[in-house]
């Protein structure tokens, strides 16, 4: 009987080492999520990996608290706080940031960075696509989307080599490159490189991204128009003139005429939109709504965060036909305002839902149009300027030379990009001062005039200071200088 | 084996052929304990057959035998006697306890063990404690200043809402600190406790030092609470009927709101005073004749939108047996309408079969199934205008429920319904109960069976396989052309409605294998050898449509279009061995110790498996030879220490994953997080030193426990440069560290103990002290759903960190507070914030004490539970007299502001809005409070009365809860939930009781119920 029950005993271990069948089910795969190291094995997750990298960049320009879209224009001279708003972004109006200020100092940090890992894990795998056009467009994608989140990251915390004489061997970003071994461990504390490795690195992608990018990739992605715009941009701030005007060259892409210009700002068309990031507002209607950084609109009220200088709007031509896009009455507890247009919604909407204008082909004529100027090329500038111009007034004088051809660049510069997140970086890298003028908030020039009115050329603010939770994790990572 | 059941048969058979000529009579008797006290429910059992009863309520049975015949009567804790019946048909029987079955048997986890030999800290809630509390109660409720080392914390007043339980303090930092419930062998998920029948359950045994938790490895870290149901007995069946009903209503506020006229005044003074809020307000502007209108429409919103809630539940048991077989049959139905007018309320159904047999004398099988189901509604619960009990406080007195007309008239619609008033606050909140219905449905199976296999005398095995299964559908709806519809719906698509499915499974698989023996007279061994499988799989689907043709039909079919959908899966499995060894000599040495080995899926490639152990030693003085003929009936020393584990973890955090969204209309794929493949449970280790002690006749006893539980590697977000492009920045790291300490006694005493006279107090009471021992880099962590409270080494776990209030100028009226360094300042800043040493939301003192008396027929039994030494922050009293809030109504000690000179005691003067309505220390209090939990008066009929009926026991009883408190906070100190939906138990930061913001209040009820058993 014994033997028995020690058989019986068996089996039922038996029976419970089956049912159970062990350590095996220890292994269990996650259900709503990929495996990085094994999704991409296909063009179509190859791309789903690149829009990824775009909903990154996605992330940063267009958040409604402090989105690259907006902030570089409340950090200059073309927007005033309005009393009546939430005061949102005031310690970055008055420049009184530092490290441990909230908002755009640690978005961009992380979220530029982010949108960089997404992009190495993508190249870092491409081997798994067979040689071809499909792998080198997303390829390409893929290089000019991380190089346009490291021009991001360097034109924020540090110099801009056009910026000062200093400035190519101070203190820039990390530039990360899969290629390079750059990523992998996660504990990794890198140091800073220089501003002008970064920006070789910068236009090295950017050059190659060239070669192998599409032509068309759709809207809300990049493509070969795409890339030649952005490297007009960054020889132009990187003071590679000619090169600058030759990668102007290359862009197809014409400016839009001022009569579509308002359906631009309402996404009805993107005539003359090299760069966007892109939302679709009936499928991601909860997504960032990017106007909310200049006011949120509340019938009949418009609760403005940021309304356009007094002087600024005042200067404007009135031959210009740009006025309809730049400015609206706006009005909130009895106060009149001449608030921002270009962001307030498709059409029909005050919602400030929109997708992200990053470059447009105006801004290619005047990256071409400075560069020019800058190699003394004035005759050709001037033609440039006027292709725009001839866009953008029913008539003007023109005809300018020297001074007044650089200032009527940059005149024109500043309208045309207003309130896109240029005007930040455009006096930076230009190396002059913000100066705001002393009216106030109100649409008469009345009101509340800004605390800060000037920050001289070459102040420490003109670079934001790394966010302190990064000092704080990575010990390698130099401040910058006076925070 | 063939031998084994002739062996076995051969008596069977003799019986049989010796008696079968016997002659059948009627025996009766009466049965009484050793005092000569009636013994009912004595089991009369005919031996050999499978007829029998059971002894009334006096101890009277009667039986029908034959001569020759054997009865045997059994009964717990009393020495088994068996008669053979001859010529009398009269057999009285006196019993004796039986000292061996009458040690308490304690349930350790994987087995259970005489309390005797029992070397580990275990608490044990039975029946009657259970009996007392309005059936809807959810039973983690119940363990509420019942058991000590047990720390609950009512989440908030809706019926069949679950507590927040903790054993032993807060062992963890970011993991879930619930404890592991386990009902009957069978591991059930926290969330579906309030779906068990409290009336099913014979004890809770609460298991708390690590003789008994590191049983159960990495689950064992928060402790275990083991829910044992009942068993049928040997005997005739037992019907119990038991109905009651009563009625509840919110608890009184310790202040008033104020009145349509005191509202209208105090709007006036405010306005006089320059207050903007108040300027468009009607008591800055009325004539005498709108004042008069106003006052007249005085409305108190408590009445409008609050109600006395019903409370109705009947059970109905029936339980008995033979030799072979038992079982226990119940069925439980209970509602509860809530105190929220116009909706319905919570209402549950439930069924029970317990069931064992004696297959073979070496085989024993049963089975333990319950199914139950509940449904509720969720009326918002969060902080703003949708929350009736936010409302009630909020809106003026003199803004009426319903619209009226120019002439006073209540204004109606075209079908001639009253309109609701959308009042000053903008929203209807009464329509907005009808018209914003969410409601949920759970239907829970929890089942097991088992085998208990005898191999030998030394050898058996216990194989049990059970599976818990929660089917969880949750529908909320916009009406058409109700509240919200109106506000964010599409015109083109009236309606909207959201429906939820979950389905939780988790099966458990074990196979306990035990071996004892007996080395010469005294070396008693025992060990058990475990296998255990534990899986866990959770499904969800949701679906969401527009356009409703009818509010009468909640089905998404007849929608015009579907909206988003979407479906979801998650696993996680344990595979663990266990060795179990107990040595006693000659019951007064004993020593026993585990070893656990768990693998997780949830655990990293480098920690995959995971080892917990046990060691605990008890001396049975009272066992010695010098003890004997004292006083002390029972005197043990014990202690043990050991470790466990807490694998709420999440799950996948030692994986780099990638997400799935969409970016212009197209699918993204982002990597979100780097996985840490060091990622394993939070670990523990628990000291524990405890006496126990009967005296005078175990008329006295107690147990002393003093323990210390280091929580170590609590998961922590390690910081990460950012140029790695994390997620978060940061990666999920056993680093952090806190200590729970503390001593926790209980004692019962029986003051008088006579014939028909019982007198029996008793309580326990828990003296607690936690600290934060280490976090990354001894950095400060700011926590809580508001940022209000700080994790900091060496601090109290969740400390409070807020700005502190310096009073009110009495030159001025002006509000004063606290800089940094300790300056007082007119001004307020958010960086002003710092640590208030010592004030946490923890209790450090937390029990509970009972009286019961029992005369004749008559009971009474009173619970008290309390706690002292924690803080809420009463942001309902900031929210009651803001004086930025002076467009809703105010609590009458608004007046009280400072208004000449020279004032104190006051509240700051309303021209200091600006910095007098700011978060700081001004709103927190002590959360101290001892409340009457249960009071119970009751009477039992005597069995005279029933001779002739059949029924043999009829008890009528009537129970208040929550009759009295006494406390100095200002509103319901018993908070755990602040409010829901904007702070949600179970997410980062949330820390139950440490604010209160219009939750669900606790309710007073008075239940009124009659038990029929026979």
């Amino acid at each position: 009987m014994k033997n028995k029950l020690y058989t019986y005993c068996l089996a039922s271990l038996l029976a419970t080492g089956l049912l159970v069948s062990c350590d095996d089910e220890l292994d269990i795969d996650p259900f709503e999520e990929g495996n990085p190291a094994t999704f991409f094995n296909s063009v179509s997750s190859f791309q789903n990996g690149v829009d990824g990298i775009y909903s990154q960049l996605w992330n940063y320009y267009s958040s409604p608290g402090s989105g690259l879209q907006g902030i570089p224009d409340i950090l200059a001279d073309n927007v005033i706080l309005s009393q009546t708003g939430r005061r949102s972004n005031e310690d970055y109006y008055d420049y009184r940031y530092n490290a441990n200020t909230a908002g755009a100092i640690s978005l961009y940090w992380s979220e530029a960075y982010e949108a960089i890992n997404a992009a190495n894990l993508v190249i870092g795998q491409i081997d798994n696509l067979a040689a071809g056009a499909a792998r080198d467009n997303i390829l390409g994608q893929a290089m000019a989307a991380r190089a346009i989140a490291h021009f991001d990251l360097v034109r924020v915390y540090a110099m801009i080599p056009t910026q000062s004489a200093d400035a190519n061997n101070s203190p820039g970003i990390v530039y990360m490159k899969v290629e390079d071994g750059d990523t992998g461990d996660p504990y990794a504390q890198p140091a800073r490189e220089t501003v002008a490795s970064n920006y070789a690195e910068i236009i090295g992608d950017l050059e190659q991204a060239a070669q192998l990018i599409g032509d068309s990739n759709g809207e809300g992605r990049l493509d070969r128009d795409g890339v030649y715009g952005m490297l007009s941009r960054v020889y132009l701030y990187n003071g590679d003139y000619q090169l600058a005007v030759s990668a102007a060259n290359q862009v197809q892409t014409n400016v839009a005429d001022a009569a579509d210009l308002l359906d631009v700002y309402e996404d009805t068309t993107n005539e003359g939109v090299i760069i966007e990031w892109s939302v679709n507002t009936s499928s991601e209607s909860g997504f960032n709504n990017v106007g909310v950084l200049y006011s949120q609109t509340t019938p009949p009220n418009t609760v403005s965060e940021y309304v356009i200088d007094y002087e600024f709007y005042n200067n404007l031509d009135a031959n210009d036909l740009r006025l309809d896009v730049i400015q609206y009455d706006a009005t909130n507890q009895g106060n009149n305002y001449n608030a921002v247009r270009k962001f307030l919604g498709e059409t029909g909407q005050v919602n400030g839902r929109v997708d992200i204008k990053v470059l447009r082909a105006a801004e290619v004529l005047l990256n071409k149009a400075e560069a020019q100027f800058e190699l003394d090329q004035e005759g050709p500038a001037l033609t440039t300027l006027n292709t725009l111009r001839d866009a953008r007034y029913t008539s003007y004088t023109g005809g300018e030379s020297g001074q007044a051809l650089e200032d009527a660049i940059q005149y024109e510069r500043r309208v045309e990009l207003s309130f896109e997140g240029h005007r930040f970086f455009d006096l930076k890298r230009r190396g002059e001062p913000i100066q705001r003028s002393n009216n106030g908030d109100i649409q008469d020039g009345t009101g509340t005039p800004p605390e800060v009115l000037i920050l001289p050329a070459g102040d420490y603010r003109f670079q934001l200071p790394i966010p302190a939770a990064e000092i704080n994790a990575n010990p390698n990572m130099e401040q910058n200088p006076n925070y | 084996m063939r031998a084994k059941l002739a062996w076995m048969l051969t008596p069977l058979l003799a019986l049989c052929m010796s008696f079968s000529y016997g002659q059948e009579k009627t025996v009766s008797g009466n049965v009484t304990d050793q005092n000569g006290l009636p013994l009912p429910g004595v089991s009369v059992v005919v031996v050999g057959t499978s007829s029998g009863t059971q002894t009334d309520f006096d101890g009277n049975y009667s039986v029908t035998v034959s001569t020759g015949q054997v009865l045997r009567f059994s009964y717990i804790g009393q020495k088994t006697v068996e008669r053979t019946i001859g010529a009398s048909s009269t057999i009285n029987i006196q019993m004796e306890e039986d000292a061996q079955a009458l040690e308490e048997v304690v349930v350790t986890g994987y087995g259970s063990r005489s309390r005797e030999l029992s070397t580990s800290a275990v608490s044990t809630v039975s029946t009657e404690k259970i009996e007392a509390f309005v059936p809807s109660t959810s039973v983690d409720n119940i363990l509420q200043g019942q058991a000590a080392g047990v720390q609950v914390t009512a989440a908030n007043g809706r019926p069949g809402q679950t507590a927040f339980v903790t054993i032993r303090g807060v062992g963890s930092i970011s993991s879930s600190t619930t404890p592991l419930y386990v009902v009957d062998g069978v591991p059930v998920n926290s969330d579906f406790i309030n779906n068990l029948n409290p009336n099913d359950i014979e004890t809770f045994s609460i298991l708390k030092d690590a003789a008994t938790v590191s049983k159960y490895g990495s689950r064992g870290a928060n402790g275990v609470v083991l829910i044992t149901t009942k068993q049928g007995r040997s005997g005739d069946a037992r019907v119990t009927f038991r109905s009651s009903y009563g009625f509840a209503e919110r608890i009184p506020d310790p202040f008033d709101l104020m009145n349509a006229s005191q509202k209208l005044e105090l709007e006036r003074q405010f306005a006089d005073l320059g207050v903007s809020a108040a300027q468009s307000l009607p008591g800055a502007n009325a004539d005498d004749a709108e004042r008069a209108r106003l006052i007249g429409l005085d409305t108190n919103w408590e009445e409008e939108l609050l109600r006395k809630s019903q409370i109705q539940s009947s059970s109905l048991s029936i339980s008995g047996g033979s030799e072979k077989m038992t079982y226990f049959m119940s069925l439980g139905y209970d509602k509860n309408t809530g105190i929220i007018d116009r909706i319905d309320g919570f209402e549950r159904i439930t069924a029970r079969l317990n069931t064992t047999y004696q297959a073979k004398d070496w085989l024993n099988v049963g089975t333990n199934i319950s199914l139950s189901r509940n449904t509720t509604d969720l009326p918002r619960d969060r902080n703003n205008v949708q929350n009736p009990f936010r409302a009630m406080y909020d809106y003026n007195p003199w803004d009426p429920l319903y619209s009226r007309n120019p002439d006073g008239s209540i204004a109606t619609d075209d079908q001639g319904d009253p309109i609701f008033n959308p009042t000053t606050a903008g929203f209807p909140i009464a329509k907005a109960l009808i018209t914003e219905p969410e409601d949920n449905r759970n239907f829970l199976i929890v089942g097991s069976l088992f085998a208990d296999i005898q191999f030998s005398d030394k050898f058996s095995n216990r194989f049990t396989v059970g599976a818990s299964n929660n089917r969880y559908n949750r529908t909320a709806r916009s009406l058409a052309g109700g509240v919200l519809n109106t506000i964010v719906g599409d015109a083109n698509f009236p309606g909207t409605q959201t429906d939820n499915f979950q389905n939780t499974l988790q099966y458990n698989v074990n196979n306990l294998f035990t071996y004892t023996d007996t080395y010469g007279d005294y070396h008693n061994l025992s060990a058990s050898f475990l296998l255990e499988y534990n899986e866990n799989i959770y499904t969800s689907l949701f679906a969401s449509s527009r356009g409703f043709p009818s509010p009468e039909i909640p089905y998404q079919n007849i929608a015009a279009e579907a909206t988003s959908a979407g479906t979801g899966e998650a696993r996680r499995s344990l595979f663990s061995q266990g060795l179990f060894v107990d040595y006693d000599y000659d019951s007064k040495y004993i020593l026993s110790g585990s070893i656990r080995r768990d693998g997780s899926s949830r655990f990293g490639p480098e920690n995959k498996y995971g080892y917990f152990y046990s060691g605990s030693a008890a001396w049975n003085i009272a066992n010695e030879s010098f003890m004997e003929g004292t006083f002390v009936n029972d005197l043990k020393l014990r202690a043990s220490y050991g470790t466990s584990g807490n694998q709420n973890i999440g799950d996948f955090a030692f994986l780099d994953l990638l997400q799935f969204n969409t970016y212009n209309g197209n699918t993204t794929a982002i990597p979100i997080g780097v996985g840490n493949p060091n990622v394993q449970w939070e670990s523990q280790a628990i000291l524990d030193i405890g006496v126990e002690f009967g005296l005078f006749n175990n008329r006295i006893n107690g147990v002393v426990d003093y323990f210390k539980k280091n929580s170590k590697d609590l998961l922590l977000d390690q910081p990460l440069s950012h140029t790695v492009g994390d997620e978060n920045n940061s990666i999920t790291s056993n680093i952090g560290e806190v200590e729970n300490s503390g001593i926790e006694i209980s004692l019962n005493a029986d003051v008088v103990r006579a014939e028909n006279f019982v007198w029996r107090v008793g309580g326990n009471v828990s003296f607690l002290d936690n600290k934060v021992v280490s976090l990354v880099d001894g950095s400060d962590i700011i926590n809580g759903d508001f940022g209000y409270n700080i994790l900091r080494e060496g601090e109290e776990i969740n400390s409070f960190y807020t700005v502190k209030y310096a009073g009110v100028n009495p030159a001025n009226g002006e509000p004063l507070y606290y800089d940094l360094d300790g300056n007082i300042t007119n001004q307020y800043s958010g960086a002003f914030n710092t640590i208030l040493e010592g004030k946490s939301p923890y209790a450090n003192i937390e029990g509970g004490f009972f009286t019961s008396i029992k005369w004749g027929g008559f009971g009474v039994r009173a619970d008290f539970v309390g706690k002292a030494g924690n803080y809420i922050m009463n942001f309902q009293r900031q929210a009651g007299i803001s004086i930025g809030n002076i467009d809703s109504n105010q609590r009458v000690e608004a007046f009280n502001y400072w208004k000449q000179p020279g004032d104190t005691n006051v509240l700051p003067s309303p021209l200091y809005q600006g910095t007098a309505d700011q978060d700081s220390d001004r709103w927190l209090e002590r959360g101290d409070y001892l409340r009457l939990r249960t009071l119970t008066v009751d009477y039992t009929l005597p069995g005279k009365f029933m001779d002739r009926t059949g029924i043999d026991r009829i008890r009528v009883f009537a129970t208040g809860q929550n009759l009295f408190t006494i406390t100095e906070y200002n509103g319901d100190p018993e908070i755990g939930i602040g409010s829901d939906e904007s702070s949600e138990a179970g997410t980062a930061g949330f820390i139950p009781g440490a604010f209160s913001l219009f939750s669900y209040p606790q309710t007073r009820s008075y239940t009124f119920g009659v038990e029929i058993g026979f």
